[in-house]
């Protein structure tokens, strides 16, 4: 077909065509294929009946207040309690924020988990920890990027789940949060990531595909030529090196992406109608839900948003009623209906968290500090109860009244949920043993 | 407090019992692994028993040959020939039961050896120190870490400080807190202390300490004897010293440790028991509680560090690959370095690299040395010329050229933060300017980091004072400071002493006291720095005043007079400096072998030794000796054979990436990329802001808009941290270099060097293909290669341009032109 435009309203006949091209580089969409059936084959056994689980991780960096929204004291002294009050949800004897009203109607669809707490208060470190299950170790420097000691949940879904048809098993957007990293997993599971936001009018994910004046043969020319040309791809050097032979990994990967019709598709989010877009809401938060199902719709198998800013030293009450919860309040809303409407609820798995909760008792600049020890979670599809709460906090919110659970059980239960094994290890390059739930208990008792 | 004296230095092999090695009886007892063994020596070599509380763990070493020993510990048979004098326990630890002299049997590897052992002070009572002998439990057996008890709300409402900073809150916490009840002084055994810790009653951290162990055994006897705090003049420790102190390790073979503690009286006691430890390569070997260190898979070498009470020291373990050399090649010395580099690759039995061709060296130090590509004909020259000195002669044109200045005042503006948030678009550019200009006129960088650090007046006319706004008070000051210039993190040190280090908060705040006068005055003529004197500030923990002093010194009487950042800035450039001029040599080195001698280049700790001390020091010395000329430094490394090596790899240094053995690849600078992209493809780039024609390099602001330099990691320079620059490749960089519409507009671009290149007139097509090459690749292509070329642009003869441009984009993807290699 020379001269015809590779990008443009590309059949899927083409993509394969392109993708049978590439075979003998090992680029082609078959060897996406074949690394499904090798990741079957090799995780079969129990994980089969649940592996077509997906997860969704809204995280709310910064630390959402959950004493004001999931997990409100309205009896506690003032100094405590703050501003807002509860009020009631579908589901009778739950109460959340009055500042989540459409929340409020779905309290059926989800379970709160409120005994959760964990005991790091500083960005970073709590970042690290509720991303991985892991608390970092020492010489955890939190500005690297990704600062990775142990791999974050999207890379171990990947690596031990594989892609799900073409698309990417584990994104990451509108851009990857430092502890959104592969680790010792490497760059084979290492996210990929949508520098851009869904919100934005013209949203793309850029570089996605080649510019419309190449055409498809001409990019398999060029493919085959890159692979004779680059003599370091297969030499002694670049295997003797970490990141030369991840830029190869990369590249291979970056083939896969651009000859995948589905991959394209999943992110063109403007397919979506405007009704439902506006009922997501027209902001990173809503649109970033919205891609997200798309995604898992598409087959990616994790996808993490990294929204902020919920870092509420000041000004906590009118931060969060005029700004951040609306846009929670409808993105997270319509998340949970549209999984439900489709039928993806019993096939996704939604967690909303922050790196931590917020000091139950305000402070002088009328914001909440950061707060480990008490840090309520809300979770959603892929066999846990709606309508649910487990735990409770004392009563003025400052941490589980008993039986607290923390990250490592958080992350027994995801993994649970998807069909992975929390009692598995991965071994370390060094050849270090590790659990991919640290010892993380599974959470049962959230299931159905 | 029990004390061990050791009458002879520990370490050295005391003749007393040299002369009582007895030959081997029976050579078929010995393991077939274990050599010959010439003689026994066993640390201390005068072993006292001094009190009830005093355990002794003897190091048992053979002497293979003098060059030669190995750790005999573990093996060895340790028995009691006086048990009412002394015990054995199943560690290897003596222990004391009354006074007297007996006799220790050691038995290992088919020989014998009788120790006398004299034991003294069994009858009194142990005089306890909380500090010096319940702190160290809490400490080993992590109770006091952040992540438990340690934490800033506690755990299940014990609290205590993390790292025990705060000795007598954690005696208050243990003793009088919730009524007393972690402690019962009727029957200690039943304190919660002890039934937590022991797993009598539930415990959220579990099992800690068992029944049977010392720790145990001292808890109870601490009890017993009132939870005294302990007298103020007991002996604090000053020093802890490990034994041995380096020891070349073979795979999985096994050493034990010993460490002991120094006085301030002067008495040694052995603290093996009580030490933590921590490996910082557990792939080349690891470390249990005990300190007994297992060699791994991975040669290398490893630091294992030994903490007790604050003070620390490190046994360092080159562990070699387990087959020998086949044959030692001799390779060429060129300057100071080498011999270094060489001596441990031996020792390691690795091979290095060749020499890099003249090919890889151009490209190689033009990137290194001017953040820039050569062009064809740079390359072209340098391949032509025939000059002995032709590779050093480069480097010193290099130091010419304007881009010399851009690139390293880019390196330092990432490492003093020119931040134009903080600073505004004018006091950002004035800062930057200074720094540029300081690397344009090579000026010493003990001048440059003297006026940095001290500078005073208007803004306008000292705009190194600019540093003073990008931080937010003196202790960022001093932290920041400490990171750039001495490649030391002492933020730790802030809230409690550093857990990796010697440094206390009296270094940390003797350090901010430096900076406690700073401040900024508005004139008519722009802002203005002003430092009062001062030089005082308060350790917030002890209440005790602190003075300026310089890390690593003790407390003085006073502060400085006048202006103190003026006597830090003497401290910071005097020769004897123990950290500025190895801090930079480090960051040349770092920068020029993708791997500082001192990893990470700005964590410079006791436990994250120098791969290369040696080298370090000499390199250190040879800048100082040279007025601190940066360009001597660069010229230096560049000079030296282990620079000059090629990225191949030999059949011995594949899994090396720590030792210098052949050159690392190294992804370019996010800033460097994008004008090699730009100088090959002859279109530039436009930036906000700044005038065109601008190269990536000269941009002063890293938070320009620029969708390419945020991907490749550019730094947003929110801290001094070298790591803020990611270097690690990702799958959107990968795709941006393939599609974007950005490159592929440069590479089409009728004005573009491709488009020139296509309608060069009277060029053929072999000579095109070596302008191509010599343009991305700085190098003359292979003949298979220039066939490929050739066939590639016949086949497509009807759309040269297109497939030439096919060609150069395959370039600009290869690994070839991404890294520097």
């Amino acid at each position: 077909m020379p001269g015809r435009n590779y990008c443009d309203r590309i059949s899927r006949r083409d993509c394969l065509q392109v993708g049978a091209a590439l075979l003998p580089l090992g680029m082609g969409m078959s060897l996406s294929s074949l690394l499904q059936r090798q990741a079957a084959a090799a995780d079969g056994g129990a994980a089969k009946d649940k592996d077509d689980v997906a997860l969704i991780i809204l995280f709310l960096k910064g630390g959402l207040s959950t004493i004001d929204t999931l997990d409100l004291k309205p009896n506690a002294p003032s100094e405590f309690r703050g501003e807002f009050k509860p009020i009631s949800t579908n589901v009778s004897g739950i109460e959340v924020c009055e500042h989540l009203p459409l929340l409020a109607r779905q309290a059926d669809k989800f379970a709160l988990l409120r005994n959760f707490a964990h005991t790091d208060s500083g960005h970073g470190a709590a970042d690290h920890w509720m991303l991985t299950g892991y608390a970092p170790r020492a010489g955890f420097n939190p500005s690297l990027k990704p600062n990775n000691q142990f791999p974050a949940h999207g890379s171990v879904i990947a690596k031990k789940l594989g892609p799900r048809g073409s698309v990417p098993p584990y994104v990451c957007l509108p851009r990857m949060h430092n502890s959104g990293g592969a680790a010792y997993l490497g760059a084979s599971v290492a996210p990929f990531v949508v520098e851009a936001d869904p919100n934005a009018p013209n949203f793309a994910v850029p570089d996605l595909i080649p510019p419309l004046s190449i055409s498809s043969d001409r990019l398999g020319n060029r493919q085959e030529l890159l692979a004779t040309v680059d003599r370091f791809r297969k030499s002694g050097e670049s295997q003797a090196n970490q990141a030369a032979k991840s830029l190869s990994t990369f590249q291979q990967k970056a083939f896969q992406l651009m000859t995948s019709a589905e991959t394209r598709a999943a992110f063109d989010i403007a397919r979506e109608p405007d009704a439902l877009r506006d009922r997501y809401g027209r902001h990173s938060l809503g649109q970033s839900c919205l891609m997200a199902r798309r995604l898992v719709e598409a087959g990616v198998r994790c996808v993490t948003i990294d929204h902020t800013n919920w870092d509420t030293h000041y000004d906590n009450f009118n931060v969060l009623k005029n700004d951040l919860l609306p846009h929670l309040d409808t993105g997270l809303t319509t998340l949970l209906q549209d999984l439900n409407e489709r039928s993806l609820q019993r096939k996704t798995l939604v967690v909303v968290m922050g790196e931590f909760g917020r000091t139950p008792r305000v402070n002088k600049d009328a914001g909440r500090d950061h707060w480990g020890p008490s840090n309520c979670i809300l979770l959603s599809g892929a066999g846990i109860k709606g309508g649910l709460v487990v735990g409770a906090t004392n009563e003025r919110g400052e941490k589980p009244a008993e039986n607290p659970v923390g990250p490592a059980d958080l992350s027994a239960t995801m993994f649970d949920c998807l069909g992975i094994n929390a009692q598995d290890e991965f071994h370390t390059p060094e050849g270090r043993p590790v659990k991919i739930a640290a010892d993380g208990r599974i959470l049962r008792e959230l299931y159905a | 407090m029990r004390l061990v004296r050791l009458v002879v230095t520990v370490g050295l092999v005391c003749s007393l019992w040299s002369g009582q090695a007895v030959q081997a009886a029976d050579a078929s007892v010995t393991p077939p692994s274990l050599p010959p063994i010439a003689r026994l020596i066993i640390e201390p070599a005068v072993i006292t028993l001094d009190g009830s509380g005093s355990l002794v763990t003897p190091l048992i070493t053979g002497e293979v040959t003098a060059d030669q020993q190995i750790d005999l510990t573990s093996r060895a048979k340790l028995e009691s020939l006086s048990p009412t004098v002394f015990t054995v326990d199943t560690h290897g630890r003596l222990r004391g039961q009354d006074d007297g002299t007996g006799t220790l049997r050691i038995s290992v590897a088919g020989k014998q050896l009788d120790v006398p052992i004299v034991a003294r002070n069994m009858r009194l009572p142990r005089q306890f120190h909380f500090d010096n002998d319940i702190l160290p439990i809490l400490s080993k057996f992590s109770c006091n870490m952040s992540g438990c008890h340690g934490k800033a709300e506690g755990q299940a409402g014990f609290k205590l400080s993390v790292f025990g900073f705060d000795p007598r809150a954690d005696h208050q916490a243990l003793t009088q807190e919730s009524r007393g009840r972690r402690i019962n002084p009727v029957v200690p055994s039943a304190s919660l202390l002890l039934t937590k810790a022991s797993g009598g009653i539930p415990h959220g951290g579990g099992v800690r300490i068992t029944k049977s162990s010392e720790e145990y055994r001292t808890l109870r006897d601490w009890i017993v004897a009132g939870m005294p705090y302990g007298s103020d003049e007991t002996p604090r420790v000053v020093a802890v010293r490990v034994t041995p102190h380096e020891r070349t390790l073979a795979m999985r073979d096994v050493q034990q440790l010993r460490v002991t503690a120094r006085y301030s009286n002067g008495f040694e006691a052995d603290v093996t028991h009580h030490a933590r430890y921590q490996s910082n390569n557990e792939a080349v070997a690891k470390v249990d509680e005990f300190g007994l260190v297992t060699g791994g898979d991975v040669p290398g070498d490893v630091a294992i560090m030994a903490a007790y009470l604050g003070e620390v020291d490190v046994f360092r373990a080159l562990v070699p690959r387990s087959e020998l050399l086949t044959a030692q090649s001799s390779q060429p010395v060129l300057n100071l370095i080498d011999g270094h580099i060489d001596a441990k690759l031996s020792k390691l039995r690795i091979e290095s690299s060749p020499l890099c061709s003249d090919a890889d060296f151009v490209r190689r130090v033009y990137l290194d040395v001017i953040g820039t590509l050569p062009t064809a004909s740079e390359a072209r020259e340098f391949l032509a010329s025939q000059d002995k000195d032709r590779r050093l002669k480069l480097v010193d044109a290099l130091f010419q050229r304007p881009e010399f200045a851009d690139y390293w005042a880019l390196k330092w503006s990432d490492w003093l933060r020119v931040d134009r948030q903080a600073l505004g678009h004018d006091g950002a550019y004035r800062y930057y300017k200074w720094i540029h200009d300081s690397f344009a006129k090579n000026v010493g960088l003990d001048q440059f980091a003297k006026e940095l650090v001290a500078g005073q007046g208007l803004l306008a006319d000292h705009p190194a004072g600019h540093f003073f706004k990008v931080v937010k008070d003196a202790g960022e000051m001093s932290s920041t400071l400490s990171q750039s210039l001495l490649g030391i993190r002492i933020d730790c040190a802030k809230c409690h002493h550093h857990p990796f280090d010697r440094w206390s908060q009296d270094d940390y705040y003797g350090m901010q006291a430096y900076f406690t006068g700073v401040r900024f005055k508005s004139t008519s003529r722009g802002e203005m720095l002003l430092a009062s004197a001062g030089g005082v500030s308060q350790n917030p923990r002890s209440g005790l005043k602190i003075f300026a002093h310089p890390l690593g010194t003790s407390n003085p009487e006073a502060a400085p007079t006048g202006d103190p950042r003026l006597a830090f800035a003497s401290w910071l450039v005097a020769a004897d400096n123990p950290f500025f001029a190895r801090n930079i040599v480090n960051r040349a080195w770092a920068h020029l072998l993708g791997r500082g001698i001192v990893e990470p280049l700005d964590d410079v700790r006791l436990t994250n030794p120098p791969s290369h001390p040696e080298l370090l020091t000499a390199l250190s010395k040879d800048f100082i000796d040279h007025k601190f000329d940066f360009r001597h430094l660069l010229k230096t490394i560049i000079a030296s054979r282990t620079y000059q090596l090629s990225a191949a790899v030999t059949p011995t240094n594949t899994t090396d990436e720590q030792n210098f053995s052949r050159a690392v690849l190294r992804r370019l600078d996010a800033e460097v990329l994008l004008d090699a992209i730009c100088q090959t493809t002859n279109i530039p780039e436009k930036f906000d802001g700044v005038p065109a024609g601008s190269r990536a390099i000269q941009l002063w602001d890293s938070q320009v808009p620029h969708y390419f330099l945020g991907i490749f990691g550019r730094p947003v320079r929110s801290t001094p941290c070298d790591c803020e620059r990611a270097g690690t490749p990702n799958v959107s960089q990968v795709l941006h270099v393939l599609n974007s519409p950005e490159i592929q507009a440069k590479l089409t671009h009728d004005a573009g060097f491709l488009a020139e290149l296509a309608q060069r007139p009277g060029l053929t097509d072999k000579q095109l293909i070596d302008e191509l090459y010599l343009t991305f690749f700085s190098r003359y292509p292979s003949d298979p290669e220039q066939t490929t070329a050739e066939k590639y642009l016949q086949a497509q003869a009807d759309k040269r341009q297109a497939a030439i441009e096919d060609l150069a984009w395959s370039m600009l993807n290869s690994l070839e032109f991404v890294f520097n290699h």
